[in-house]
């Protein structure tokens, strides 16, 4: 507390004296006792973020497997469609034989997958989750200190923006969809380089922070005589005026030292079309751009979406695009799968691995970045063909600041999605011990995994 | 005797009960049951403004000379509109920040130096202090414009507050309104366009929409923007509540060249053309396809439209079978037709062997509901019944059967969407959705017009419910004469003025409009005052939560609600 007041003290100075309300969160950073307190450089902070790609991995009912490795537990053989993990694999864990399970519901092709991994509840609708996505509560429980309480990045280059981040289940975040939007969201105005050495705090913020406070005390007001589901989409409003609110009361902070902090340069503006080589690349800019951004505390928790559920990446000069091929491509009877199909699973795979490379790159610490954080990373369907919810590929990469014993594949008979997604959520702190519904409610974490 | 009063008494009972519960249970609520004239005001819906609203009331407000650059938080389709789906929405943290710098940049420039003598309408005493008096004004006034009513003395207060916090800060009286402005700006009841009803006094346990919420369902329906402040004094004096002074409004504003900006609006959201934002076309199979191409294909259809329906007032129908269209330099390329005119877009008619049929044969309709490399009848098929019958089609199921479905690389695509009509589980829909889209199949997923695939020549017939017809002219024909097409737009008209999905009990008022738009030569403007101007246009339905807690019994029995 005595912080809280000595801080408003010294933003009272700064303002000669004037009566400004400033409804300043309380910081992590003043609160060393957690365990992670950064500002005295002892513990660097776990991130957490999500990656998911559209149309899941290869694992025909005839037997086919691209990517599910025989063995179990630590040192499981490199599948396939996993190549392009091998680099990194000893930081990856590997979940098959996760199912969403929609009990009476029908499966939503192309959405039950993801919605049940992210929200514990096979939605009822193709057009909305049912509850809020558990990003959010992850990022309330570790976003609060940095400028953003979580980034949302879109690297299809689609038609339409993807997101499957929500707090209502029916709005959903707007990403940022172009490696320049990324760069100049993180690194543009407003951002504060943590290494320079004549940091001055702008006073025009503060006068900004009132505005925001007019708003807020409005809010009453406004919520009466007001039904139940606008009431949902006014608290979600007063809920971001508020996360606008900690990013201005961040930016009056002198920020940590941060040694592995580089400004990266800005990007130039990519191609624009949502061909596989495309969207690898731009994966590959966004990560790079982000993994900075994570490391230079702008935010710790992240959604990233290589490619929508209902993919629309195709090959260049391929008249069909991916997802029809999924559907329209028969089984080699030799082989037991679907060649080409598999063999494109294989280059959406290659973004991932790239992505979770280019968090590796980064040193941090005794470590990497990628040993600070924890992606999970999944897909919305099993085996594509025949919009499959069962075996869904997921996957847990990185330490978690040593929480994670990664490195091992794990197979369940057919277990929840939610144990992965309730695993995720412990491995990185956020205070829940029960996750799901229906069947899907579990409480059950994947010990194994968990150091 | 005994036994007749019995049922007397019983009678009697009943009809006490039934006099006596009915005004409690309508009254305010359950709980105070206070009566029925204390009825609160209440919100029934927080619709969020759409970007072009947004835009368009800021040049109203502030000049079009003010420069928006922000990203704006994606929108949302439902029932084929996106003034259906956005409702629904509300604000993320990325968009609030979207919106807060904009905020502070219009803030900037519309009390600039050289803007702010002309916007403020009054000078300080001293511009390096605060001034009470003008600020108040200045407040009242773009908060009115703003908020679409008047605001309340607090809301004022707070903005005074600031401004006055400002101009110490600053030591500037303007630096001080830029303040007090931005929070307007980021307001919720800016973002949002907040409906409220009030008790009727002609029927006070009834709720009527209020004066403020009439004036902007109908400048969002016809202007696309804020009521301005001719319409926000119909609300101030009540005489939009009359039938009279409401006709007077719908007039002036229908009559006004801002219609075209609504009507525009409006074709846009139902037509879809908002997905060209976002189009993308695999370049190794369309070289032709660019952002050049995609722009003008939006306009070329609006352009159209516009002409057809608004300035020429045609009749509706027309769309589908009219060849006289615009077009520009790049899209004459794709058209394969010599651009013979200097100026930037010049009108054009298609010759009747170029096969082109109204605006189903647009490049703009034709690429948009195509896949990257091909095209695809079934995409487009699903859109012609969505967007012109509203007829949606539902979501493929989970457990199809691919594996009878043959892959093939060679021939036409009417072979493979043959085979999902043998499928059982696909042909339900696809016998629905194909046929339109194969009859369009004459043009490749560019709009490019084609006569073969893979060498094989491409068979454009196609059997809708029983009519068969041959290519994109019996199409439109067909849709030309289909009942259901205009009904559609009845429907589209109206709730898309009203904000949400149209339910089982307003079918009978919908099917009389139609007809009266059917007898008035199925002309759109008309149908849009038509619908403006009947009392269902403002009904009280509530928003889709109102119908919970927060709404009193009352409110619940008139409303009508809609699931």
């Amino acid at each position: 507390m005595s912080f809280r007041f000595d801080r408003r003290s010294v933003l009272r100075g700064m303002l000669g004296g004037t009566a400004v309300y400033m409804g300043l969160p309380v910081l992590d950073v003043f609160l060393n006792g957690n365990g992670s307190a950064y500002a005295n450089g002892a513990k660097l902070p776990v991130r957490f973020g999500t990656y998911f790609w559209g149309l899941g991995l290869t694992d025909t009912p005839t037997g086919g497997t691209r990517w599910v490795p025989t063995k179990t537990g630590p040192g499981y053989e490199i599948m396939p469609e996993l190549e392009s993990l091998s680099v990194v694999k000893d930081k990856v864990s590997v979940f098959s034989g996760f199912r969403a399970i929609a009990d009476a519901k029908a499966n939503q092709v192309h959405w039950s997958g993801h919605a049940s991994i992210l929200t514990g509840i096979a939605p009822a609708l193709a057009s909305r989750f049912d509850g809020p996505t558990f990003d959010t509560r992850i990022a309330d429980a570790i976003g609060t200190s940095t400028r953003y309480k979580m980034i949302d990045v879109d690297a299809s280059l689609s038609r339409h923006p993807v997101s499957y981040s929500t707090r209502t289940g029916t709005t959903f975040a707007s990403p940022e969809t172009t490696a320049l939007g990324l760069y100049t969201r993180l690194f543009g105005p407003g951002f504060q380089d943590p290494n320079s050495a004549n940091w001055k705090p702008d006073p025009s913020i503060m006068l900004r922070q009132s505005v925001l406070s007019a708003v807020k005390d409005q809010r009453d007001a406004l919520m009466a005589g007001v039904g139940k589901a606008d009431q949902v989409k006014l608290d979600q409003y007063f809920n971001s005026v508020r996360e606008m609110e900690n990013q201005l009361a961040v930016q009056l902070q002198k920020p940590d030292k941060c040694e592995a902090c580089v400004v990266p340069a800005a990007p130039n503006e990519g191609p624009r079309s949502a061909s596989v080589d495309v969207v690898n690349a731009n994966t590959k800019t966004m990560a790079k751009l982000l993994a900075m951004g994570l490391v230079c505390n702008q935010t710790r928790v992240f959604t990233f979406v290589h490619t929508a559920g209902s993919s629309e990446t195709y090959v260049a000069g391929q008249s069909k695009i991916y997802h029809q091929i999924t559907h329209d491509e028969p089984t080699d009877a030799q082989l037991g799968y679907q060649p080409e199909t598999s063999k494109i699973a294989g280059m959406v795979m290659q973004a991932f691995g790239d992505f979770l490379v280019e968090m590796n790159a980064i040193k941090e610490g005794d470590g990497t970045l990628l040993d600070h954080m924890l992606v999970m990373g999944f897909s919305d369907t099993g085996y594509a063909k025949i919009h499959s919810i069962e075996n869904i590929p997921m996957f847990l990469a990185g330490g978690a600041g040593g929480k994670h014993k990664a490195g091992q594949h794990i197979h369940t008979a057919g277990d929840s999605v939610t144990r992965v997604s309730l695993t995720a959520m412990q491995l990185v702190g956020a205070p829940v011990g029960e996750f799901g519904t229906g069947t899907m409610k579990t409480s059950r974490p994947i010990s194994e995994v968990m150091a | 005797m005994l036994k007749n009063s019995g049922v007397l008494c019983v009678t009697l009972v009943a009809l006490l009960l039934a006099g006596m519960l009915r005004p409690a249970a309508a009254s305010t609520s359950a709980v105070t049951q206070q009566p029925s004239s204390d009825l609160k005001p209440i919100k029934v819906a927080f619709r969020r403004i759409t970007e072009s609203q947004y835009r368009h009331t800021i040049a109203d407000v502030f000049g079009s000379d003010i420069q928006i650059n922000a990203r704006f938080e994606p929108e949302k389709r439902d029932e084929g509109l996106l003034a259906i789906g956005t409702p629904q929405l509300s604000l993320t943290s990325s968009g609030f920040e979207q919106y807060f710098a904009l905020a502070s940049a219009i803030s900037e420039q519309a009390l600039s130096e050289t803007k702010r003598d002309a916007i403020v309408g009054c000078k300080p005493a001293d511009t390096a202090r605060a001034d009470e008096a003008c600020a108040r004004k200045f407040v009242a006034k773009y908060g009115e414009r703003l908020f679409r009513r008047p605001l309340t003395d607090v809301e004022v207060a707070v903005r005074l507050k600031s401004a006055s916090v400002g101009a110490q800060q600053s030591s500037d009286f303007y630096g001080g309104l830029k303040l007090a402005l931005t929070s307007l700006l980021v307001a919720p009841e800016f973002l949002f366009r907040v409906e409220t009803a009030e008790p009727d006094p002609v029927n006070p346990q009834q709720y009527r929409l209020d004066a403020y919420t009439k004036a902007s369902r109908i400048a969002f329906l016809l202007w696309d923007t804020s009521p301005d402040e001719e319409l926000l004094a119909a609300a101030r004096s009540g005489a939009i509540h009359t039938e009279a002074g409401l006709k007077g409004q719908l007039t002036r504003l229908i009559s006004s060249p801002r219609y075209e900006q609504g009507a525009r609006a409006f074709f846009t959201d139902m037509l879809q053309l908002d997905g060209f934002e976002n189009v993308v076309k695999d370049p190794a199979i369309y070289p032709k396809f660019n952002q050049s191409i995609a722009d003008g294909a939006m306009e070329q259809t609006l352009k159209t439209t516009i002409d057809l329906l608004i300035t020429k007032k045609r009749d509706y129908r027309e769309l589908f079978t009219s060849n006289e269209t615009f077009i520009n330099r790049p899209l004459a390329s794709v058209y394969n037709v010599p651009y013979l005119s200097a100026g930037n877009w010049v009108a054009y008619t298609f010759s009747p062997s170029s096969e082109r049929a109204g605006i189903l044969t647009q490049v703009s309709f034709l690429s948009l509901f195509s896949h990257p490399g091909t095209s695809s009848p079934t995409k487009r098929g699903i859109k012609v019944n969505e967007i012109f019958k509203c007829e949606p089609t539902p979501n493929p199921p989970a457990d199809v059967d691919f594996s009878k479905v043959k892959d093939s690389t060679n021939g036409t695509i009417r072979g493979r969407l043959l085979d999902h009509m043998e499928n059982a589980g696909c042909t339900v829909c696809h016998r629905r959705s194909d046929p339109p889209g194969l009859a369009l199949e004459h043009f490749d997923g560019l709009g490019q017009l084609r006569t073969t695939e893979n060498g094989v020549p491409i068979d454009v017939s196609a059997d809708l419910s029983g009519v068969k017809l041959v290519g994109a002219e019996g199409l439109a024909k067909f849709l030309h004469d289909d009942p259901k097409v205009p009904a559609c737009l009845v429907r589209n008209v109206y709730a898309y003025g009203v904000g949400r999905k149209t339910g089982i009990r307003e079918e009978d008022y919908l099917a009389d409009q139609t007809k009266i738009f059917a007898n008035n030569g199925y002309r759109v403007p008309d149908l849009m005052v038509q619908i403006a101007s009947s009392p269902e246009f403002f009904k009280v339905t509530g928003s889709s939560g109102a119908r919970t807690a927060a709404l009193t019994p009352a409110a619940a029995t008139v409303q009508g609600v809609h699931p």
